[in-house]
This record gives C-alpha cells, sequence and structure tokens, in this order.
C-alpha cells in the first residue's frame, strides 16, 4: 500500500502472543488448531456484518482500518471483513473496491485470517454466474476463509466454490442457512450437513457454519441441533453465526457453546444495534463465568471497542429507521442484513408506513413457499411482498391493504392453503396475488436457482405468478444445478466489451468488479478515474460533507507525502454554479462546480442509423458542397457525396453521404459550433 | 545601412508571438502585440509594452488583415514588424507594404519570398542551381492532367498533392489510388484558396520511407551565407511535424556535408536573406534526398538548432535586418550537443481532432536542459480559430540517448495541462517506442505506430492524484452529501 494512514501501527498493548491461527496455514492445521484447543473462539464480523447489519454497508476502510492493528494480536479466529453485500455497496456507495480492502487489511493485520461470505452460483451478485466465471473471480481473491451458504441449501450449488478454494489450500466454510419452521427439523439440517461432508470428503479440513442469518432461532433447538450434528460428526468443528433480532442471542450462543460448538460470531460492542451479532466483550464475560473459556486477548478487544466510538458518529445517518429488537423476526424472518436497506427503500419509496403490514405478509409468505431469507431469497421475498402491498394500497388504500392481510390469514392459517374451500371471488383475489411478481421471483419458480428444499410450490402459484402459461413452465421447470445448465460467458468478448466501455484496458481487479456487476463496476472505474483516491484518504465527516467554513482544512497522506486542502471561500449559486476556492498544499485553486440547475444546452446526438454525425468537434462552414451549392430539406443526395463541411483548426473535414438518400431534416445552421457525434442530418435511404 | 529598431510589432499570436517577444526582451527591444476579439486576454498581450486590437476572432479580418496590421504598427510608433511564423509570415506582398510603410521588415527581401512561395517556381530555381528535385507536375488544372502525368511519366501511387502558395503541411494530400484522386483535388484547391487565398496546386511523386530533413541557414545583406546544420522532422501526423530532432539521426558526416553545402548554394543562388530553411525530403533506401521548398521564415522548430549551436537566431534575424554582418563565418559554428523539440497541440491524441477551452491547470516542466515555449497560461483559453499549437518543448544532452532521457522526464513527470486534450500522451509514448530510441522510422511512423502508441501507459503522480482529491472535496463542499452515498 502506498498510502500510509494505513501504514502498520503498534497498539502498545504488548503482552503474550494470542495469534493461533494465521494465514498460510493448511486448512487442515487450522481445523486442529481449534479442535485441539480446550478453549472456544471468536470472528469478529466488525468489518462487514456489523456493517451490514446496521449500517447499510457504509463502514469505510478509513475508519475500519483503525481497528486492524488490534485485531492482529486479539487472538480472533477470523475477521469477517469481505463478501456479502459489502463488495456490491463498495463499488456503488463508498466507491472501495474489495481488492484495496484486502491490500490495506493485510498490511495491517498480517497475522489474522481474512473471512469472505460468499452466495455459492450467486458469488457476491443476486443471480447464479456460469462455472467459468466462479472459477475464475473464486481463483484470483486473497480470502483465507470462505464462508458459502446457499439460500436454498442446495448443497450442489457449492461445488464450484469448494473446488477452487480448496485446491488452492483455502479453508472452506461451508454453511448451514438456519430458520426457524414447521419443515426445518434437525434432521433436515442433518441431511445438509451430511451433503457437505460428502462434498468435501469429511469434516478434517472445514469448518461447518450454522447461519442464523436473521436471528430467530430458539435457545433449545440451537442447543439439540449442535449436538445432533456432534453426535453424527464426533470430529466437526462447528462456527455459530446468529443474529441478535429477536433479543435472545446471548443465551442462543450459550447454548451452542455447551453442546460443543467451538467459534462464534460477535463484533464490538460499541457497534452492536439490533440486527447484528452480540457484543464481543459481553460474550467473553459472559461464556467465562457460565465456565467456557474463551481465547480472546481482552485487552486488545477493549482497545478496539473504544476505537469504533471514535468515528461511529459519522455514520448516524446510515443506521435503519426501525429501531430497536423485533421478536416478531420468527415470523417474518427479515434476515439482520436486510434491516437497514429494505427500510431505506421503504422510506424513499415513502411506504415506510406499510412497513408492519409488509412485514405481516411476508410472515404469510413465507408458508407459501419455502426457503430460507438471505440473498437472494431475502431480496425476492421482500420485493414480491412489499409489492403486493404497494398494489393494494395504492388501488384500495388502507382497508385494502387490511382486507389483504385478512384474506391471507383466512386462507393460510384457517384454511390451510386449501384454494378450493375459498370464496368465487377470494379464489381470483388470491390467483391475482403474483400476476406483478418480479422476473426473479418467476426464475426462483422455474428452477433457475437450483431445487427448493421442501419441494416446489402448488399449482395456483404458478397460475398465480404465469397466467395462461402455467402449466407450460411447469413442465419446463428443472430440478438441476445452475452450475450444470448455465452456459460458459465469453471472458474474452466481455473483458473487450468492458474496455469499449472505460476506453481503455482494465486491470485484473477491474475486470472481476465487472464480472460481478457489470454496469456498476464501469460507474465505480469512472469515478474513480476522476477522483481518485479520495475514497481511501479523506475522512468520513469531509468524504461525506466536505469542507463546511472558510479555514476548514483536511489533511491526509497520499503514497506517503503529506497534503492538505483548505477551503478559502465558497461562492454563491449563479446560474447553476458554485464557485469554490481551495487552498491544496497552500497553492490556491478555484473548482468550479455545476449544480443539478445547471444550465444544459441541448444537444442532439446522432442515434438512429440514417443520423448523420459530426466526427469532429468544429465549426459548420458549408452545408452541401461547391458544386452543388448548399442543400436543403428534401434535397436527394448520393453515397460518397459530399453533404457538409466541419472546420476545425484551419483544417477541413468534409462529410459524405454514407448511403443514397433523401434529407428529412438539417440540423445546423451555417457557423453552428458543433460537437463530437453532434446531429448534423436526417437522412432517409432511398 | 545599419538601421534601428526602438520598437517592434509582432504580427502573430500564441508561441511565436511569446517567442519573438522574449528576444525583444533580451535586446530592450519595446514590442507591440495585436490580437483579435477573441484574444483580447491572451499570453502574447499580456507579454508585450503595448497592444492593438486588429479584428474579429476569423484570421482574414485580424492576423491575415495587412492594413490593419500596418496601422497598428504606426499607431503604436513601432518601427519594425517580425511575422512570426504562419499568418502573414510567407506573404511577399506584406513585406513589402511593411517596408513601404517606412518599417523595418524583419524577414527575407520581398521578392525572395515571392519567388519560394510559388512551389513551382521554386522547384525551377532549385532545379537550374543544381539541386535534386522530386518529378511531379505543376499548376495542375484538373484530375485528367494528373492521371495522363501519372501515365507518361511512369509514376506510381501514391502521390502528393500540394498547395502551391502553402507550406506547414496545410492544403496538402496523399493519395494511394485513382479512387480518392478526384476528393482530394478538388480539397486540396478548396483548402488552398481558404488558408492561402490561391487555389494553385501542384502534384508530386511520394516518396516512401521517406525522411524529412531541413537546413538551417542565416545569410546578411553583404553576401554572407552561413548554415546552422540540419534538423531531422520526420515524425509527422496528417504531415504536419510534431516532433523534431538536430542533429539528424540518419545522416552521416559525408551526406551531412552534402546536404548544408547544397542548401547554402541554393540561398547564396537566390540571394536570401535573413533566416531561412530548405527542406529535404531523405530516401533513406536510396540515400537521396530530393528538394522540397523553402521556407522563408522562422520556423516553429528553430529552437532545437539554438539549443545545438547556442545562437538566437531571432536576434540574428533583427540584426541583418537592420543591416549588420553576420558575427560569425561557417568554421565558427560547432553544433556540440543533441536537441529534441515536441509539438504540444490541443488535440486529441488518439484521434487529431482539435480540443479547445480553457487551460485549467498548467504546470510547466522544469531541470536542467529543458526549454520550454508556451503561447499558453495557467486559466487561458484556446480559441478554436486559430492553429492548434500551444507550447514548444524541447531538451538537450549531450547525445541523442541524453536528450531523449530528459523529454521522458519533461513530458512523463514535469509536464501537466488540463482542460484542454494535447497531444502529451501520444509525444510521450513515441519516444519511448523502440524504433524512435533507435532511429529507425518513417514519415509514415506514425500511421504504422499509431494504435500501439495510443495504448502505451500514462504513468500517475501523487501531484495529479491529489487535484482529483481535491475536485471531490470542491464538489462535496458545494453540492452537499449525494444521493448514491
Amino acid at each position: 500500500m502506498k498510502n500510509s494512514k494505513f501504514k502498520t501501527q503498534n497498539t502498545g498493548n504488548e503482552t503474550e502472543n494470542y495469534v493461533l491461527v494465521k494465514p498460510g496455514m493448511s486448512p487442515k492445521e487450522i481445523v486442529d488448531k481449534v479442535r485441539s484447543s480446550a478453549k472456544v473462539f471468536l470472528s469478529s464480523t466488525g468489518m462487514r456484518d456489523a456493517g451490514q447489519s446496521d449500517y447499510k454497508n457504509r463502514h469505510r476502510i478509513y475508519d475500519l482500518s483503525t481497528l486492524a492493528p488490534y485485531y492482529n494480536n486479539m487472538g480472533l479466529f477470523s475477521a469477517e471483513c469481505h463478501g456479502g453485500a459489502r463488495w456490491h455497496v463498495g463499488v456503488m456507495n463508498r466507491r472501495e473496491s474489495p481488492f484495496e480492502e484486502i491490500a490495506i487489511l493485510r498490511e495491517l493485520m498480517p497475522d489474522v485470517l481474512l473471512q469472505t461470505l460468499i452466495r455459492e452460483t450467486n458469488l457476491w451478485g443476486y443471480r447464479p454466474y456460469p462455472k467459468n466465471v466462479i472459477e475464475y473471480v473464486v481463483s484470483r481473491i486473497d480470502i483465507d476463509v470462505w464462508r458459502c451458504f446457499s439460500f436454498l441449501n442446495d448443497v450442489r450449488n457449492m461445488r464450484a466454490v469448494a473446488e477452487v478454494v480448496m485446491k488452492r489450500g483455502r479453508l472452506f466454510q461451508p454453511a448451514i442457512s438456519f430458520t426457524v419452521a414447521e419443515w426445518a427439523t434437525n434432521k433436515y439440517y442433518l441431511g445438509v450437513v451430511r451433503d457437505i461432508v460428502d462434498l468435501c470428503g469429511g469434516t478434517d479440513e472445514i469448518i461447518v457454519c450454522i447461519k442464523d442469518m436473521a436471528g430467530v432461532g430458539s435457545i433449545k433447538q440451537i442447543g439439540t441441533l449442535v449436538d445432533s450434528i456432534k453426535q453424527a460428526y464426533p470430529e466437526i468443528v462447528l462456527q455459530y453465526h446468529r443474529h441478535i433480532t429477536d433479543g435472545l442471542a446471548m443465551p442462543a450462543l450459550l447454548a451452542a457453546a455447551q453442546a460443543g460448538t467451538k467459534i462464534f460470531d460477535v463484533e464490538e460492542d460499541s457497534l452492536v444495534r439490533f440486527y447484528g451479532q452480540s457484543p464481543i466483550l459481553g460474550v467473553q464475560a459472559y461464556f467465562e463465568e457460565s465456565g467456557i473459556s474463551v481465547h480472546l486477548n481482552r485487552k486488545d478487544a477493549e482497545a478496539a471497542v473504544q476505537k469504533v466510538r471514535e468515528w461511529i458518529g459519522h455514520y448516524e445517518w446510515a443506521e435503519s429507521p426501525f429501531k430497536g429488537y423485533d421478536h416478531t423476526v420468527t415470523s417474518h424472518k427479515m434476515p439482520g442484513g436486510a434491516f437497514p436497506s429494505s427500510f431505506e427503500q421503504a422510506e424513499k419509496g415513502e411506504f415506510l408506513h406499510l412497513m408492519p403490514a409488509v412485514l405481516k405478509v411476508m410472515s404469510l409468505y413465507n408458508k407459501i413457499i419455502h426457503y430460507f431469507d438471505v440473498t437472494p431469497g431475502s431480496q425476492i421475498t421482500w420485493v414480491t411482498c412489499s409489492g403486493i402491498v404497494n398494489w393494494y394500497a395504492k388501488e384500495r388504500g388502507e382497508a385494502g391493504v387490511n382486507h389483504l392481510i385478512e384474506l391471507l390469514v383466512k386462507f393460510i392459517d384457517e384454511k390451510g392453503l386449501n384454494l378450493d374451500s375459498m370464496k368465487k371471488e377470494e379464489q381470483a383475489e388470491i390467483l391475482g396475488l403474483f400476476r406483478n411478481a418480479p422476473g426473479d421471483f418467476k426464475n426462483l419458480l422455474v428452477g433457475s436457482y437450483g431445487k427448493l428444499p421442501m419441494g416446489w410450490p402448488p399449482g395456483w402459484v404458478y397460475r398465480s405468478a404465469f397466467g395462461e402459461e402455467w402449466e407450460d413452465r411447469i413442465r419446463e421447470r428443472r430440478e438441476l444445478s445452475p452450475l450444470d445448465v448455465l452456459e460458459d460467458d465469453d471472458l474474452v468478448k466481455l473483458r473487450k466489451d468492458m474496455s469499449e466501455a472505460i476506453g481503455r484496458a482494465p486491470s485484473e481487479e477491474e475486470f472481476i468488479l465487472y464480472l460481478m456487476h457489470p454496469k456498476d463496476a464501469v460507474q465505480f472505474i469512472e469515478f474513480r478515474d476522476k477522483y481518485g483516491e479520495a475514497p481511501l484518504v479523506l475522512p468520513t465527516d469531509v468524504w461525506r460533507e466536505g469542507l463546511k467554513k472558510p479555514g476548514d482544512r483536511v489533511e491526509f497522506e497520499l503514497w506517503g507525502k503529506p497534503y492538505c486542502i483548505e477551503l478559502v471561500s465558497m461562492g454563491s449559486e449563479h446560474e447553476g454554479v458554485i464557485h469554490v476556492v481551495m487552498k491544496v498544499n497552500n497553492k490556491t485553486r478555484v473548482y468550479t462546480v455545476e449544480t443539478p440547475r445547471a444550465k444544459k444546452i441541448e444537444i442532439r446526438m446522432a442515434r438512429e442509423p440514417g443520423d448523420i454525425a459530426t466526427p469532429i468537434k468544429g465549426n459548420v462552414w458549408r452545408i452541401g458542397n461547391p458544386e452543388r451549392g448548399a442543400l436543403k430539406v428534401g434535397d436527394i443526395v448520393h453515397k460518397g457525396e459530399e453533404i457538409a463541411n466541419i472546420e476545425a483548426m484551419k483544417m477541413e473535414n468534409a462529410i459524405e453521404a454514407p448511403f443514397d438518400g433523401q434529407i428529412k431534416e438539417i440540423c445546423v445552421k451555417l457557423n453552428d459550433p458543433v460537437s463530437e457525434g453532434q446531429l448534423l442530418f436526417v437522412i432517409e435511404e432511398l | 545601412m545599419e538601421r534601428k529598431v526602438n520598437k517592434l510589432l509582432v504580427a502573430n499570436r500564441g508561441v511565436p508571438a511569446v517567442r519573438v517577444m522574449l528576444t525583444c526582451r533580451d535586446r530592450k527591444i519595446r514590442t507591440t502585440a495585436v490580437y483579435s476579439t477573441p484574444d483580447r486576454l491572451a499570453h502574447h498581450v499580456f507579454m508585450a509594452d503595448s497592444a492593438v486590437h486588429i479584428g474579429e476572432a476569423p484570421p482574414v479580418e485580424s492576423y491575415l488583415n495587412m492594413e490593419h496590421m500596418i496601422n497598428a504598427a504606426l499607431q503604436t510608433g513601432s518601427d519594425a514588424i517580425h511575422p512570426g511564423w504562419g499568418f502573414l509570415a510567407e506573404n511577399g506582398d506584406f513585406a513589402r507594404m511593411v517596408m513601404d510603410a517606412g518599417l523595418t521588415w524583419i524577414g527575407p527581401p520581398p521578392e525572395v519570398i515571392r519567388l519560394m512561395g510559388d512551389k513551382i517556381e521554386a522547384k525551377k530555381i532549385a532545379a537550374r542551381a543544381d539541386v535534386p528535385t522530386i518529378p511531379g507536375i505543376s499548376d495542375v488544372k484538373d484530375v485528367k492532367e494528373i492521371k495522363k502525368w501519372l501515365n507518361e511519366a511512369d509514376v506510381n501511387f501514391p502521390v502528393m498533392i500540394k498547395a502551391a502558395a502553402g507550406g506547414g503541411g496545410r492544403g496538402m494530400f496523399k493519395v494511394e489510388s485513382e479512387d480518392g484522386l478526384a476528393t482530394a483535388f478538388s480539397q486540396a484547391r478548396s483548402e488552398a484558396m481558404k488558408a492561402f487565398g490561391d487555389d494553385t496546386v501542384l502534384v508530386e511523386k511520394y516518396i516512401e520511407s521517406g525522411r524529412h530533413i531541413e537546413v538551417q541557414v542565416v545569410a546578411d545583406e553583404h553576401g554572407n551565407v552561413v548554415h546552422l546544420f540540419e534538423r531531422e522532422c520526420t515524425i509527422q501526423r496528417r504531415n504536419q511535424k510534431i516532433i523534431e530532432e538536430a542533429p539528424s539521426p540518419t545522416l552521416n558526416a559525408d551526406l551531412r556535408n552534402e546536404i548544408c553545402l547544397t542548401a547554402v548554394r541554393l540561398m547564396r543562388e537566390i540571394g536570401y536573406r535573413s533566416a531561412g530553411t530548405i527542406e529535404f525530403i531523405f530516401d533513406s533506401v536510396t540515400k537521396k534526398f530530393y528538394f522540397l521548398e523553402v521556407n522563408t521564415r522562422l520556423q516553429v522548430e528553430h529552437g532545437i538548432t539554438e539549443l545545438i549551436t547556442g545562437l538566437d537566431i531571432v536576434g540574428i534575424m533583427l540584426d541583418v535586418a537592420t543591416g549588420k554582418k553576420l558575427p560569425f563565418k561557417q568554421p565558427d559554428i560547432h553544433p556540440n550537443r543533441w536537441a529534441l523539440e515536441v509539438r504540444l497541440n490541443a488535440e486529441d491524441p488518439r484521434s487529431f481532432s482539435p480540443s479547445f477551452g480553457t487551460v485549467t491547470r498548467l504546470q510547466i516542466p522544469q531541470g536542467p536542459n529543458v526549454r520550454v515555449s508556451s503561447g499558453v497560461y495557467e486559466g487561458d483559453d484556446v480559441p478554436p480559430y486559430y492553429d492548434s499549437l500551444f507550447m514548444l518543448l524541447m531538451t538537450a544532452g549531450a547525445d541523442r540517448q541524453d536528450a531523449i532521457r530528459v523529454m521522458d522526464r519533461a513530458l512523463g513527470r514535469n509536464l501537466r495541462v488540463e482542460g484542454i486534450k494535447s497531444l502529451q500522451p501520444l509525444l510521450l509514448s513515441i519516444i519511448r517506442h523502440p524504433a524512435f530510441i533507435a532511429g529507425e522510422f518513417s514519415t509514415r511512423f506514425l500511421e504504422e505506430h499509431h494504435d500501439e502508441l495510443v495504448s502505451m501507459f500514462v504513468e500517475k503522480n501523487s501531484e495529479d492524484e491529489v487535484l482529483k482529491i481535491a475536485k471531490y472535496v470542491a464538489e462535496i463542499s458545494a453540492l452537499g452529501p449525494q444521493g448514491w452515498m
């Protein structure tokens, strides 16, 4: 890293060495170390899931990196710092690349295992990627622990990721997506574990995660589940990931520990709000008091908790507007990671007041279609259910929303999903339920993501979603894994497309960003080409608000050299422009900033096949040619005939008719200045 | 007869105007600038001691308006006019008008300008002086005539169509085959008319893998003609030079001697005075050189000759124009280093389409062995009406490798231009190209290597990067938190 903000620092807490597992160890060594220790271990989600669950993933590496020196000798099993939605939000909203984050953290905490969260074939996106893309991407990312989950618990979908990770000698951590439902029995989960063990060739080189992403598991069930897994596989090392949304997380962690779980996800106490993981210091104290010894450098952990308080105030704006624990999560199952972003969408879409109804409909929807509410399933649930509620609200108002809920309660809870037992008009209404459902919901029904854990939903769901073609869709439905269905992408072509989009050859890392999220990656690269390392070096208040009053300054180091930007003065808005005067390392510079009200002179650009554009910026000095003189609308022109001439810097540039045609429109006047690509003529081909 | 120049009007703008004014400052000669309406706040205006508005943006109304020029000189008490290069520099009528108005003309005699300005006449005179010339026909009236000549003289494509009155690459069109002949012919005539007010064109055989070599000559009215050795200007785009160097890496001592003496012979023959250049095309296969034309003016690339000889050519022009003798003889000229020049044009380095607007940032290269001749300042506007050259960057060294190394530093690490596009990245790619470094190239170098040149890497530095960050801070300070955050 050239940036000296991210220099290795000394925490001042030098006592004994707490590092038990570290990068470079083989998966087997790591598993053995944990297995043979009498203590339990902690993974901190402070650098990923804590931020995702309560702060929309807006925590910047600028701030998170301040924790790294403490993490380095804290005795953590791992630091979850990558994956989930952090990748995409980094590219879109923080304008940081996950590659930069890894590089910074490797430098600052070389002894800590870096952990990601990956969505089997969906990687860090929302749709299945073909096998060659999965292999290309996974083999090029420097992560030590790969936690991989399937929202369908379809272990087949994990194969491509598992193979690459295990071949590289990195630790694969398959996860069971865990929820509470009648059908989600210990026996069912044991079957998933069996699939995992089969896929990974035993339990010696993996750690298995139980992922309670919504924070819904009952204390009793987690104990019995861990116990039954341990009975089936006594040597298995288990890690427990549990959100705190229902308010019962800490006793659940203890129950899991007492049943033999070795590793627990926690976060800094000062980061804890309502939907993330349990507080690291609290968990350690609670476990120790209960007779379970925890491997943790308490002094550094306390220092990290304290460090968070220095910057967490900058993120209040990102917190969910829905405050407090929510035990009803056990019915609606919204995962911790989706809380702030869902409520943000509701706020932006002006339906925050409908959220109780949406959550209620989600809890009913769960009883119709069975999968796990975690990405991309949670998005499908959210978009489908909020769409239904919004449709009723718009068409029939508040009464309509109440009616919808009554209808569904009757149909699902009272009539046990028996459509025939409903009245005719109620049947018709139920069959209209999914008519506007999103494309991903329909993809799910036809098997694009793989097979559903409890089988396909009933026929009426298909009728509702697909109308008359519903039986065709059922016939076409697949049970294969996307890995066996999707055709490989043409990486050479994709790289070429990308080069065209950004106007240069991409770096390897840029190409991977593009493979994940093409449109957002291009925007990210354009942003960074324009604003350089601003996202990495600016403190969060300046990043978000800028400099506020004259004399305010920001000091930072870039590539090892000191820099200072000071606001001298800010003009008032005039014709859509604000002039900002700043001193950049003492040199005064004036910046002209266009406001959204900046006057935009509309220039028509050539878009259609018959549109004739100027290839260069210049002045129109002739319309027509010397032989036939000026042209007018209706004139016939011939292929290769000069129809206009653009002068730029005394050089003439003949514009020729690309085909025989008739002039429909002349879009410029003589002596008009024109810019590259601007429309000159519309010609109809003859 | 010795005359004295107390105040000099520079009938030009941008880089040439600034260049001439700098020598005037050395000589304590006061200067007058002229400017068109869009040039009101231009760099050369502020360099001068007085300035006169001479017309609107189009060159014919301002910088090509001879009467306005003369009036401006008289009105400001200027007693001499230097035309720089381009515009009126090779206009014999103007030179005559200047002299008739009782002013000193800093340039060659009007008759010589006229004679050499007619490419057809010039070629005839060169042939008479036993200077080798390229096969071709002059005063072409139509395409048929060209076809007839191709046939009779047994000349193959490509051929070159040139404005008889032209120079500096304007009004020159290379034609690859019969298909493009008609369009190129009419375009050459039209451009010739617009640029030089005369649509006479000539057609010549195009020398493939040719190298462009020229000889700088200075002469006084006492019969002294001295050459200041050669320059090589082979790297061109659309027949306009973009990189020049002195000496030429192509010539050996014998060829150098031959070409320089040929040049002196021709200049003596035509009775030349002041500074001028004889351009040759050198066929690197046959090792033959052919006369192209005489530039009866100060040339853009004169600075590299100044760097290798230590002389001030503008100063020499002033001296000989006032009747002084050249202060040296041929044996006194000892070039002792290598110099390189690149032309910074306000153009897109990929497409060469012109770029104009405000120069929002200008960091001028400094350090050992660098010379910069800039026509603009930071904050200046580059208007769309004139030549796209805004800066010349020259470097010197004990040998060619040294000069290239300094140029690499100046272009890569020092020079920063923002707000307008410039050739900078392309020029950097060229001087780093193995064929350029090896000295193996022809006038087609750019056509042959264009794609690989534009894809070459331009390095980053922290000074640029911090300005990107500052731009971000300015925008967020003004606009507040953004929706995308």
